[in-house]
């Protein structure tokens, strides 16, 4: 099909060329949709049936994987901690992302250094950023603790990846400086779609900074919103590097993310397919809560 | 024209010279090995092996809380590695699941087979069948600072036989200053505290497993209860630096050659980075004890096999027959401060003397290893049963608390 010649393309009537031209448009996303997204989905479902080892013998268990999700202790920690950690590291990072971006909206001199500057962090790999937030919290190197005592604020070095509590709060820290340049930039394209004339006669009304913000700017964004809430959620539900490498999942295994614990079951326990079970299950819980986003967030005619 | 000729000489004899280095390669055979993060000799070996044969082997070292993990992706990717230097401790599981080539037959062609260490002999076995042989051999015990012991008042010739006398003994050693510490455990290292706590409870009789492996004895067994309750003494009082607590490994044995740590588990591995790189460093050794006298020790170390998939088999056996020769195992393993894996080379020039290898070397003869194909996720895992039971109890002071968690999630993995 893809091979027609350009004599029998032009042979076709208008209408059946749009067709073709939309078709052979369409074939390379649906070809890498189906090879990276549809094909490892049936195989994960597929595999979610089965007593899967990462080495030697399979059998097929039914929905026996799905039974024991509901016995795994840690599973449903897991999932708990996930949510704890999306619900408290989400409105950081849209209130500063908002903040930000409505400083550096206007186009006057220099603003490109400070766009620069907040979005800085985003380009550098989470890995890496993971590691250098280590290096910072450390007890005896670490810059913070540093300031903490040379400012006489803490009395001794603090471990903060090492307590339950301190922990979740200095993530959430590294990881709102690592994303907020992102939410940053898309609620910067939906401020400086809004048309200042809006603003210019709501003022000659009377209206005030949270007036406006709330009549004019907040409803003028709601798509863009919607676009950093859905990334920002389905990027803090799967997360996984920041624990991996900041706690190792500790203290306690009060750190273990949802996909951490696929991680470890499929790849350190070798039960492959209890893994593709608890993917399949999480997949379900994130199509549901995009739904829903979607829904709550949609343009009302 | 002169220097025409003389770039185009130059031109082929370059050609040449690099052609030659190919051409050899070519019909030698090139090998991969994966050995673990443990402080041993293994790039000597290869070197010496890679300069004296025409077989190459490349060495990489897997950070060993990776090693289960990396080493299971790539036998599924089918791309394993030749030789695998592997934690004892996990041959069970990969000998199971028939991922390690069959070696019993060059064992039993071995004239010194019978003298190779025993408990590594054991786990390299299943179902009555050789999968691996000894490559490093170790044994947990404890090193003790002389220097401290003496001013602390110690009899430094005497050393500490039961747990009250190790805890006087850190006591005494703590008082001595703000940034002096009786004692070292790396709090958030799994595998360390299976090498080095486990035996406190072995010692006095106590366990963790059945004799069968079976089952969890977390609860029942109420010597587990003690040692936990001995540990959380040493966390509470502040005998150990508060960084104890988050020590994931990496100063499991460096800690100790600070000098300002009165006593820390640890094994053969550190004695040669104490010998070799602290000389200053004024230390004993001694057996870990039991509650009331006794002692124990983890046969710990690594075995080497082949795993299944190697290209190379026969000349990967080649190589793990040649280490365990008389010349690699008193030059390099002897010389090194490493134990041979051979019993009848532990008597050997080198050892002749050294009090503190006898001692670490007799702890061999109470050392002991557990044999299980979950011994990975029950202890070694860093977000595993054990880790997280210890440190609950430990240092959060609930041992109630841990004991039922342990018990339960060890229960849950052993029934699979």
């Amino acid at each position: 099909m893809l091979l027609i010649k350009p004599a029998g393309f032009l042979n076709l009537s208008w209408e059946q060329r749009r067709k073709l031209t939309g078709l052979l448009f369409v074939t390379p996303t649906v070809a890498f949709v189906t090879v990276f997204f549809i094909i490892p989905l049936l195989m994960t479902i597929f595999m979610s049936f089965h007593d899967w080892p990462l080495f030697g013998e399979r059998a097929f268990t039914g929905l026996e994987n799905y039974q024991e999700l509901s016995k795994d202790r840690q599973y449903l920690k897991s999932l708990d901690f996930t949510f704890r950690y999306t619900a408290l590291v989400t409105p950081p990072i849209f209130i500063l992302g908002f903040i930000l971006a409505s400083l550096v909206r206007r186009n006057i001199r220099y603003i490109g250094i400070f766009r620069t500057i907040f979005f800085l962090p985003v380009v550098i790999g989470l890995g890496v950023s993971s590691l250098l937030w280590v290096w910072m919290l450390d007890d005896r190197i670490g810059v913070f603790n540093k300031i903490l005592l040379d400012l006489n604020l803490v009395p001794k070095a603090q471990l903060f990846l090492g307590r339950p509590n301190t922990a979740m709060n200095v993530i959430i820290l590294s990881v709102v400086w690592k994303t907020v340049g992102f939410t940053m930039i898309l609620l910067l394209a939906g401020l400086q779609a809004i048309p200042d004339e809006l603003y210019e006669s709501a003022e000659v009304d009377g209206a005030g900074y949270f007036r406006k913000l709330l009549y004019i700017t907040l409803p003028l964004m709601r798509r863009f919103i919607a676009l950093a809430l859905i990334l920002s959620v389905i990027g803090s539900v799967l997360s996984f590097d920041q624990f991996y490498i900041m706690t190792r999942g500790g203290p306690r295994n009060s750190t273990i993310s949802i996909v951490f614990w696929i991680f470890n079951n499929s790849f350190t326990y070798f039960k492959m397919g209890y893994g593709a079970a608890m993917s399949i299950v999480l997949l379900g819980i994130l199509v549901a809560l995009t739904g829903l986003q979607l829904y709550v967030l949609r343009e009302r005619e | 024209m002169y220097i025409r000729k003389t770039v185009l000489a130059l031109l082929c004899l370059a050609l040449c010279l690099g052609a030659l280095p190919l051409a050899a390669q070519d019909d030698s055979i090139n090998m991969t090995m994966w050995v673990r993060a443990i402080n041993f000799q293994t790039q000597e070996l290869v070197d010496a092996w890679n300069a004296n044969n025409d077989s190459q082997i490349e060495l990489t070292v897997i950070p060993s809380a990776e090693f289960v993990t990396k080493m299971g992706a790539a036998i599924a990717a089918g791309e394993p590695p030749d030789i695998a230097s592997i934690d004892l401790i996990y041959t069970p599981a990969f000998a199971s699941a028939g991922q390690l080539v069959d070696i019993t037959e060059y064992v039993r062609a071995l004239p010194y087979a019978d003298s190779l260490t025993p408990a590594h002999m054991a786990l390299g076995m299943y179902e009555g069948r050789n999968y691996a042989v000894p490559t490093a051999v170790d044994g947990s015990f404890i090193v003790y600072n002389i220097d401290l012991f003496e001013q602390a008042g110690l009899d430094p010739e005497n050393p500490p036989a039961t747990w009250d006398e190790m805890l006087e003994a850190m006591r005494a050693i703590d008082a001595l200053g703000d940034d002096i510490y009786g004692y070292w455990f790396s709090m958030n290292c799994a595998g360390c505290n299976a090498f080095t706590f486990l035996p406190f409870i072995w010692a006095s009789g106590g366990d963790v497993l059945s004799d069968d492996y079976a089952e969890a004895t977390i609860t029942s067994d109420p010597i587990v209860r003690e040692a936990l309750a001995f540990y959380n003494t040493i966390w509470e009082e502040g005998l150990v630096p508060e960084g104890a607590s988050i020590d994931n490994g990496s100063s499991f044995a460096s800690a100790f050659a600070g000098g300002n740590i009165g006593m820390s588990g640890t094994g053969n591995f550190a004695l040669s980075l104490y010998q070799n790189d602290h000389p200053d460093l004024n230390f004993g050794v001694f057996h870990i004890p039991g509650r009331d006298g006794g002692a124990a020790s983890f046969g710990g170390g690594d075995v080497i096999a082949i795993p299944a998939g190697s290209e190379h088999a026969e000349e990967a056996w080649r190589f793990i027959e040649w280490t365990m020769s008389e010349e690699p195992q008193i030059e390099i393993y002897a010389a090194n401060g490493q134990i041979p894996v051979r019993l009848e080379l532990v008597d050997n020039p080198y050892f002749e003397g050294d009090e503190r290898q006898a001692a670490a070397a007799s702890a061999l003869a109470v050392g002991f290893t557990p044999y299980t194909t979950v011994y990975n996720d029950l202890f070694n895992d860093p977000n595993g049963p054990w880790l997280e039971m210890l440190q609950v109890a430990i240092l959060d002071g609930d041992i109630d608390g841990a004991l039922e968690l342990g018990q339960e999630r060890f229960t849950q993995i052993m029934e699979g």
